[in-house]
């Protein structure tokens, strides 16, 4: 069992400032967070942190947790008259949540300081608006961020490019889901932390590297994973992302379910023989698993760890989540246990480690 | 991480309007303001409390007159109910499925907190609907309808969701009271409308006992349900008072931002209460206002006229009820009014208290 408190450690991570491009922000944070778990810990050219166990032997196979560290977030496109700030979606965004909203504006001082400023999101009043507007929505760039600044005094600690987040703020509902903003995919990342260091280093059938990578959010590149998986160069990774989850307006066939599982991605891109190992050892463990079933791209890391240098054996493990990419996400406590249990159990698992030599 | 200013101190002088704030009192379901307002009220006020059936709670004080000449009747009225939800279905996910009381943009509810006041105690939820992942392009530019939304509030299934709430349960936006800006100058928090005027009322009424005066009226203070709805409980205080003058205690909409040309703002944030000639349920009695504005410019009180015909409240009620009433408003500015996110100032808060305070004691009733 962990001695980790893996909803304190979900809410810690999720609440440090990781917009995409903005990752070293709160690195020094997120070190003094999670780092006092690993051997080494080093940061990369792209933002990318990477965290190490060691199993203790020498030259011992090299296995690769990938969870990303970067969310989806805004920024800064002007300063306005009376402290209103424009801004623009970094990531997917999704725009119906943020009018009324409460946000974070990380400026900093001349000398680089760090200053945070508290922010609302605007709304138009009615009076305002013209007839037929009432059933459209306003875009990200049209939307007004009030600081309660004046504008001279706002220009010190804000310019073009200020990343902005969401206040972070987390709600716990019934049956253990909790609520709150981040959680794609700090929750996975905190259940790897988790795993990793409830795990002692003799049971490790490798060198275990954590990689918090960056740019996942940017839905294109995905250098952070890339990069990353490169500079392992590990005999296999495990990539950990958030799962879209079922909701009543969405279809059980294009999702999984909250408090399903693990989702455990059955794609062309992931590794069929691992994959099967992973379940029926999940199954003997008692692990709740559920298939997800991605034709193509898994959406995720995945879609690109795979690929790198001569071909990485991957699976992709998911945390079922609502509502993603809002101020909102919904996850599931026995899901996430359950995603640190498997993680866990990759990591320890002498059939795995047998499959790849 | 946050603004760490907020601290009890700063909070003091403000700490009235965050308790009634944070109470909880939707349109229908106002008890526990009128509550708060009982608790804030006693040993504070020499004035007569008494809480009728409709939800009300009334505070009268008399005053005194010169031989035995009838006393004139002057009400302050604020309402205690705020915009919020009622429970209209329970799904079999558990999901629930609700009403809006009082006018809310449905652009403002995706993503906030509620609270459910449950039979066994208050349920916390978020308000969805489905993933920007499985929005059509079309879904992405539509305001989503209050019929498609619903709130989560971590239920296996109805069953499990009906051990919490039941349809007909009432609710809130769940959102803390933030003092935030340069200088702290601004207050984020649910209710601010219409709590400020409620908080009004009250400090107005500690301060007449506190300086130990005696007004030449007898003075009806009523804290009224239902505004948000328009089926106004101060028509039910006007009929039972039948005041010569009322003056409503209020927060208005307003839209003092970056490219509103000025006459569609308003009113503007900071520069004092909002005096109103005319809005959608009213037209002012002149001469009171032309009277409330020069005391707040001989006592130099911010106070700012409503340079639009917008909105209504409850002198709409209050002015025609019984023989009629001269009736005033005074309204704090508020952003994004019937929100999460109400946001005013926390120097109007203390204009309009010194301008009621002044027209009590300096209008010739």
């Amino acid at each position: 069992m962990s001695e980790i408190d893996l909803k304190q450690l979900i809410f810690d991570l999720a609440g440090l400032m990781s917009v995409s491009g903005s990752t070293a922000h709160d690195s020094k944070k997120l070190i003094d967070l999670i780092g006092g778990y690993f051997d080494e810990v080093h940061t990369g050219a792209v933002g990318n942190h990477l965290f190490i166990r060691r199993c203790g032997k020498e030259n011992a196979p090299k296995i690769l947790v990938d969870t990303h560290y970067d969310e989806i977030g805004m920024c800064v496109t002007q300063v306005k008259d009376d402290g209103f700030l424009t801004v623009t979606n970094i990531g997917g965004l999704d725009t119906r949540i943020l009018q009324a909203s409460e946000v974070t504006v990380y400026g900093r001082d001349a000398d680089g300081n760090e200053h945070n400023i508290y922010g609302v999101v605007g709304s138009t009043p009615p009076h305002l608006q013209k007839p037929g507007d009432a059933n459209k929505l306003k875009p990200i760039d049209e939307l007004l961020i009030d600081t309660g600044y004046t504008k001279a005094e706002l220009e010190k600690y804000v310019r073009v490019g200020t990343p902005v987040g969401f206040r972070p703020k987390y709600l716990e509902l019934k049956n253990g889901l909790i609520a709150g903003k981040g959680f794609d995919d700090k929750s996975c990342g905190a259940c790897a932390v988790a795993a990793i260091a409830s795990t002692p280093h003799e049971e490790l059938w490798g060198d275990v590297y954590l990689l918090f990578s960056s740019f996942e959010e940017d839905g294109a590149f995905m250098v952070g994973a890339s990069a990353g998986a490169f500079a392992v160069d590990p005999v296999c990774a495990l990539v950990a992302d958030v799962n879209l989850a079922h909701t009543p307006d969405t279809k059980k066939n294009e999702t999984v379910e909250v408090n399903g599982g693990v989702s455990v991605t059955w794609s062309p891109l992931t590794d069929k023989r691992l994959n099967r190992i992973l379940m029926d050892e999940a199954k003997e463990k008692g692990i709740k698993t559920q298939l997800s079933v991605c034709p193509g791209g898994t959406g995720t890391n995945a879609t690109v760890v795979g690929l790198v240098g001569r071909g990485i054996p991957t699976v992709d493990v998911g945390l079922p989540l609502k509502s993603m990419h809002t101020c909102t996400e919904v996850i599931s406590m026995e899901d996430a246990a359950a995603l640190r249990d498997i993680i866990a159990l990759f990591i320890t698992s002498r059939k795995i480690a047998e499959d790849l030599k | 991480m946050e603004n760490k200013k907020v601290t009890e101190e700063k909070l003091s002088g403000i700490k009235l309007l965050r308790d009634l704030c944070l109470t909880f009192g939707p349109t229908g379901c106002e008890e526990a303001v009128a509550d708060e307002i009982c608790r804030q009220l006693e040993g504070t006020t020499d004035a007569e409390i008494t809480r009728v059936r409709c939800g009300n709670v009334y505070a009268v004080l008399h005053g005194e007159t010169k031989n035995g000449e009838t006393a004139k009747k002057v009400m302050l009225s604020a309402h205690t109910d705020e915009v919020g939800f009622i429970i209209n279905e329970i799904d079999s996910d558990g999901y629930l499925k609700f009403s809006c009381e009082g006018g809310i943009d449905p652009r403002v509810l995706c993503g906030r907190h509620v609270t459910f006041r449950g039979k066994d105690g208050d349920v916390a939820g978020v308000i969805a609907s489905k993933a920007i992942h499985h929005q059509t392009a079309d879904e992405r530019k539509t305001a989503t309808k209050v019929k498609d939304m619903y709130v989560d509030i971590g239920a296996k299934n109805k069953e499990d969701a009906e051990k919490y709430v039941a349809v007909g349960v009432w609710g809130t936006f769940d959102s803390d009271f933030v003092v935030f800006g340069e200088n702290d100058r601004y207050m984020k928090g649910k209710a601010i409308d219409d709590r400020l005027g409620c908080a009004v009322i009250i400090e107005t009424l500690r301060r007449l006992k506190a300086e130990g005066k005696r007004l030449p009226f007898d003075l009806y203070c009523a804290f009224t349900v239902r505004e948000e709805i328009g089926r106004s409980g101060a028509q039910i205080a006007a009929q039972t008072f039948e005041p010569d003058y009322a003056i409503v205690l209020e927060s208005t909409a307003i839209a003092d931002l970056p490219d509103v040309p000025a006459n569609s703002r308003v009113a503007k944030v900071g520069d004092g209460g909002v005096i109103s000639l005319a809005d959608r349920s009213t037209v002012y009695d002149r001469e009171f206002v032309d009277g409330t504005m020069k005391i707040a410019a001989q006592k130099n009180i911010p106070a700012q006229i409503k340079r639009y015909v917008s909105g209504g409240n409850d002198a709409g009620h209050i002015h025609k009820a019984a023989r009629g009433t001269k009736t005033l408003a005074v309204s704090a500015p508020t952003r994004y009014l019937h929100s999460a996110s109400c946001v005013a100032a926390a120097a109007d808060f203390d204009s309009i208290r010194e301008l009621i305070y002044a027209v009590l004691n300096g209008y010739s009733f």
